[in-house]
């Protein structure tokens, strides 16, 4: 049966690889194949037992929630825009920023009025301005979400913000915190009942190595 | 003129072995229901929306195919059978002697968003024990799912089971009020341990190893907790390919205390044991079922004890040609 092969482990291509790494380093995981400066996704890591797949944080819930991988890690933005049934054991305390409204220094709207949104994060905007005393028409973009405001396409963003440093040097500010956004592990239900044991070791390592909570 | 022969996506049309596949293995399970003194009942996939409405969450109602037809009435495709089922039967159940063995085979269509893999219809084979009650109907419905399981060829599963509302008491304690109480009962499903651990540290046993050290901390609760043991040792000996847990984390979004449902919102008919297969590699479950007592009340009828469950057969066929057929 399949069953033997090795857990599946997805890790971001992106912002977030290299605190992934370390923190599953703290935790016992040697993935040393990651040490290679080759373009390759796809990794077999026999000496901790692992297929290791590369992934786009917005792919990498999809390939948890259908088995394909047992476990990854992903910020909590799109794991909250993706709105999966996918486990999520522990955050990592490396690599945090926020998601923001971002926009011309007092541009945040008074309230009763009604303005554009531009966004990757649409399911989360709505959930967001539910809360608000001005609306907004949500308009899905899929990068460099800033220019939404500063060509006017939109009055604001919603968007990830993590040094400030893009936004100040295109003359936007944060205006407004909106979530505290980190990188978490998550697991579907299936993996971990398979992998409990190991996931649990490997959990308990990373709390008592304090990079995650 | 050229048609397409493009599906939407999330449903399949089966042809030539696979079709014959399907139907062969609905003609086992229905051979071996039978067997067992279940007769069959056919539900329409059409039905009036408004009787369900009090039975479906938010999220529940989401999932629904609706429209109006054009009588003006609001009809919903058939999304689940065992709401269907009591609701058909529970002018007539006064009537019939108890206990009632029904099964039924069919589509359930759901809407989900569009995405590679999601099934917005699914064939499922479910079976329904109404009017005993009691740990021998557990036993009965979750021997039965775990026979037909293997039955199908399944060699190899972890069948989790639960029992709602276990954990409300000690939920309740840890959080102090029904909205806490729901926070942090999602927190325990998706395995949060720091949210477990600063609420009680027998949550983080709970998430850590399905069930607290001691199981006293489930106040009266605890009893379940043996009895679900007790079951599970015995179902061990007799299917030794299947990994039998039992996990109330599992099942921690669903409650029986009235406070909570009304604070979740809950509208879930399961009061009792709940269990669910899943296969290696595979996501999905299987199938699952559990005891749903308080569904024939909801509907309008007397009280009837009732537990059931149900296979999705085509995640099982998918499953067992990739080598797990015995």
């Amino acid at each position: 049966m399949g069953s033997k092969r090795p857990m599946r482990l997805a890790l971001p291509k992106g912002r977030n690889l290299k605190v992934t790494v370390e923190a599953l380093r703290a935790g016992g995981f040697q993935l040393a194949e990651l040490d290679s400066d080759d373009r390759k996704l796809l990794f077999q890591a026999p000496a901790d037992d692992l297929e290791i797949f590369l992934l786009k944080d917005w792919d990498l819930p999809l390939y948890v929630q259908y088995g394909i991988a047992d476990c990854g890690v992903v910020g909590s933005d799109v794991l909250e825009e993706r709105d999966g049934d996918l486990l999520v054991p522990v955050r990592l305390k490396g690599g945090g920023c926020r998601l923001s409204f971002i926009g011309p220094e007092g541009a945040l709207p008074p309230a009763g009025s009604q303005v554009r949104l531009a966004t990757k994060y649409p399911n989360v905007a709505r959930q967001v301005l539910a809360a608000k005393p001005w609306g907004a028409e949500v308009m899905k973009l899929s990068g460099s979400v800033e220019l939404g405001p500063i060509l006017n396409l939109a009055e604001i963003a919603l968007d990830i913000v993590q040094t400030g440093r893009t936004i100040r040097e295109n003359g936007l500010v944060e205006l407004e915190v909106v979530r505290e956004v980190s990188p978490c592990l998550v697991v579907n239900r299936a993996s971990y009942q398979q992998h409990r044991e190991r996931l649990t070791t490997l959990i308990r390592r990373m709390e008592e190595a304090g990079v995650v909570a | 003129m050229k048609v397409s022969a493009a599906l939407p996506p999330g449903v399949s049309a089966l042809f030539f072995e696979a079709a014959k596949d399907r139907r062969r293995l609905e003609a086992r399970l229905v051979q071996e229901l039978e067997q067992r003194g279940f007769a069959e009942v056919i539900l329409p996939i059409l039905d009036y929306f408004e009787p369900y409405e009090p039975l479906l969450s938010p999220a529940g109602r989401g999932e629904l195919y609706r429209f109006i037809d054009r009588a003006g009435d609001q009809l919903a495709l058939r999304a689940d059978f065992t709401p269907m089922l009591a609701r058909l039967l529970a002018p007539r159940i006064a009537a019939v002697d108890l206990p009632l063995r029904l099964f039924y085979s069919g589509d359930v269509v759901r809407y989900q968003e569009v995405r590679a893999g999601r099934e917005l219809e699914s064939y499922q084979i479910g079976a329904e024990l109404l009017g005993l009650s009691g740990p021998a109907a557990e036993a009965e419905v979750l021997t039965s799912f775990l026979e037909l399981l293997t039955l199908c060829g399944v060699e190899e599963a972890t069948v989790v089971v639960g029992f709602a509302g276990a954990l409300d008491s000690l939920l309740l304690a840890a959080a102090g009020d029904p909205e806490a109480l729901i926070r942090l009962g999602l927190a325990v499903n998706r395995r949060e341990r720091s949210a477990a651990r600063a609420a009680h540290p027998a949550l983080l046993e709970v998430v850590e190893k399905g069930v607290p050290a001691d199981a006293a901390v489930l106040g009266p609760a605890a009893p379940i907790l043996e009895r679900l043991h007790t079951l599970l040792e015995g179902l061990r000996a007799r299917f030794p390919g299947l990994r039998l847990v039992l996990d109330l984390a599992e099942f921690a979004r669903f409650h029986v205390d009235e406070k909570a449902r009304q604070a979740a919102d809950q509208r879930s008919y399961y009061d009792g044991i709940l269990f669910r297969a899943y296969g290696p590699q595979r996501a999905l479950p299987l199938g699952g079922g559990g005891r749903y007592d308080q569904l024939f009340r909801q509907v309008g009828a007397e009280s009837v004890s009732a537990a059931g469950f149900y296979l999705a057969v085509d995640r099982i066929l998918a499953l067992t040609e990739e080598g797990g057929a015995s």
